[in-house]
């Protein structure tokens, strides 16, 4: 909430005189909120311009109605989950099989495993799936250098069966490379930066080629460094990129893709890593695991916010 | 004015009076299981603690089913309150699909129980329930789309948000009552690991006014960290003592302790709590596996533990 003084452009009665009532009694821009709105009129009786004290009193509840989100009834949600949230392929069969179509508009979706568990690849397959199946864009945030161009390029290259030449294919390859935005991030902050830069184009332009997919590969690398230790900053800040996230996806129809690492858990079984604070952030997590040797991953439900756990499925990672 | 001392010792209304007058404006009602072992009435506030994942939001859901279904529609006995239901999402992960099949699995259930009970009451012939059934099936969309418009929702990112949110919901109630001609009976609270430090005291404060004025149910929902001790005792030495209230509450039939740390104000608030956790056994219900819930009451303390299951209509007890 801005400050009193920039309002008053707008709303004549937040003039100079309200300013100074507010001030006597210490509200700058949010500790409106904190003050009891009875308690607030009072001492505007005592004024003796107590009319237009009150009107101002009016004017700074619509503005603060104004800032949290609309009432929505049951319909209106249905609705708009219907218009809206479409369903994305990833192009792993096994796991829209999972997921009932794919990854879901306004969700995050976690997938967890242990290192070299296919997490990476599952991420560059949805990026290349979706950049040629629904023509939206996607933004791959990479914060352990794990993008790869010709792996992107080999599972678009794959899927297309049909005889073309060489002129049509390198169009088509090209047109879903430009529509896949690669960002390297190595620190929280410059994730933020990243983040609140995608919301203000987003909020800006709404115009074609609107992104539609938003992975981060991988999450983890990012938050745990800043876990632990002396501070609880480390949580805050980890609540905040999970709330930024969920914002995003569900304002702006963008279904997000993160991938978390495992540490050792109760009795040496791996459980996912980032805590307990984390577990209640993604939508739906995915346990991914891959048989050493062969390339036949296997992925199943953890948590999902409209289907029972335990679920599991299998598919192959081809290349 | 009357001013003999006679009317001031004559009380307003006699105490059959009174508890009439109360028990019809503010009735008592009971809610689906797990929640049914007390009867609980408006201004009471039930706090729902548990890990996650521990079917929390499921609860709460099969709660706001109960109350938005009429008591009767078409001849079918639904057993419902009729009256609005208001869900904050403080926790940005409510999927409105979960809702909709639950309630549309709950209408089909009765209905159909129903149609059973006319066909073999009546012995109708193939022509007469084929039309039935369909007149039925049209009933079901119109009580559907009442339904789903007597759920009100707002998700909100921050405490900030929050706070506009409350300030700014008498009037938005003033309004429902209006054009519905209908109250609000239920108000959700769906938080789990939103922050609420700074501004505790001024969400009590209006949550009571509110409850004051428009009469109604909280059911607030918390997760609880089993075990978490480093981060709470780090909590506690960077916090002044006087705005957490520690309690190790182990109870006498469990092994595992769990912490709360939440302001007293917010303690002294919350008129009922109840604790509801996964067990590690697993029952087959239907030839399907489900595992186990236990919930347990803790204040009131009750001594003993409901077990439930969590199938597609909802949240079902298990003996």
């Amino acid at each position: 909430m801005a400050p009193l003084k920039s309002l008053e452009p707008e709303f004549s009665a937040i003039d100079s005189h309200f300013q100074m009532f507010c001030v006597s009694l210490g509200i700058f821009t949010e500790d409106f909120l904190l003050y009891d709105l009875h308690k607030l009129t009072g001492f505007a009786e005592q004024k003796p311009n107590s009319e237009r004290l009150k009107q101002g009193i009016t004017q700074l509840l619509s503005v603060v109605d104004g800032l949290h989100k609309p009432w929505m009834n049951g319909m209106d949600l249905l609705e708009d989950a219907k218009q809206n949230k479409h369903i994305l392929s990833t192009g792993c069969e096994g796991i829209d099989m999972l997921l009932g179509g794919g990854l879901r508009e306004g969700q995050l979706t976690e997938i967890v495993g242990p290192s070299s568990s296919g997490k990476t690849q599952v991420c560059l397959q949805a990026a290349s799936s979706v950049a040629k199946k629904h023509m939206g864009s996607v933004v791959y945030i990479d914060t352990c250098n794990s993008f790869s161009p010709q792996r992107v390029a080999s599972f678009v290259g794959l899927v297309s069966n049909l005889p073309f030449d060489q002129g049509a294919k390198h169009k088509i390859l090209q047109n879903v490379m430009s529509n896949i935005l690669c960002h390297s991030v190595f620190d929280i902050f410059a994730m933020f930066g990243v983040l609140h830069q995608l919301e203000f184009k987003l909020r800006s332009q709404k115009g074609d080629n609107q992104v539609q997919l938003l992975i981060v590969d991988s999450i983890s690398s990012l938050i745990t460094p800043i876990l632990g230790g002396s501070g609880l900053h480390g949580h805050a800040l980890m609540l905040s990129v999970g709330y930024l996230l969920k914002k995003l996806a569900h304002e702006h129809n963008i279904a997000i893709l993160v991938t978390n690492h495992t540490v050792g858990g109760e009795g040496g079984i791996p459980k996912p890593a980032l805590g307990e604070t984390w577990k209640s952030i993604p939508h739906v997590r995915l346990l991914l695991s891959r048989d050493r040797g062969n390339n036949i991953c296997s992925v199943s439900i953890i948590k999902h916010s409209s289907m029972a756990s335990g679920k599991a499925a299998s598919f192959m990672i081809y290349g | 004015m009357p001013t003999s001392a006679k009317w001031w010792i004559d009380g307003d209304e006699s105490a059959a009076e009174m508890l009439a007058r109360v028990s019809a404006e503010r009735s008592v009602s009971l809610l689906p299981p797990p929640l049914h072992r007390l009867p609980l009435r408006v201004g009471n506030v039930v706090e729902l603690v548990g890990p996650s994942p521990s079917a929390k939001t499921l609860i709460l859901i099969q709660a706001a089913i109960n109350t938005i279904l009429p008591s009767e529609w078409n001849g079918v006995h639904y057993g419902g309150l009729e009256r609005s239901v208001m869900f904050i999402d403080l926790d940005c992960r409510f999927d409105i699909l979960c809702l909709s099949e639950m309630l549309k699995h709950r209408i089909m259930n009765l209905n159909g129980s129903m149609n059973k009970m006319n066909q073999d009451q009546e012995d109708i012939g193939m022509q007469n329930f084929d039309t039935r059934r369909k007149s039925n099936i049209a009933y079901d969309e119109e009580l559907y789309t009442l339904c789903m418009r007597r759920f009100l929702y707002v998700r909100c990112y921050d405490s900030f948000e929050f706070l506009s949110t409350l300030k700014t919901m008498h009037c938005h109630l003033q309004k429902e009552k209006e054009v519905k001609h209908s109250s609000i009976h239920l108000l959700m609270i769906d938080r789990k690991s939103l922050s609420l430090q700074s501004v505790f005291e001024t969400v009590v404060q209006e949550i009571r006014k509110l409850v004051q004025v428009h009469p109604m149910l909280v059911i607030a929902t918390k997760t609880t960290t089993f075990g978490d001790r480093n981060f709470a005792n780090e909590a506690h030495r960077k916090y002044l003592p006087d705005t957490l209230d520690f309690r190790n509450a182990a109870t006498n039939t469990r092994q595992l302790p769990y912490q709360e740390n939440m302001p007293s104000v917010w303690q002294s608030f919350v008129t009922h709590r109840v604790h509801v956790r996964p067990s590690d056994h697993v029952t087959i219900v239907d030839r399907q596996n489900h595992s186990l819930y236990l919930s347990e009451w803790l204040l009131p303390s009750l001594s003993y533990l409901d077990k439930f299951i969590v199938q597609d209509g909802g949240v079902f007890l298990h003996n």
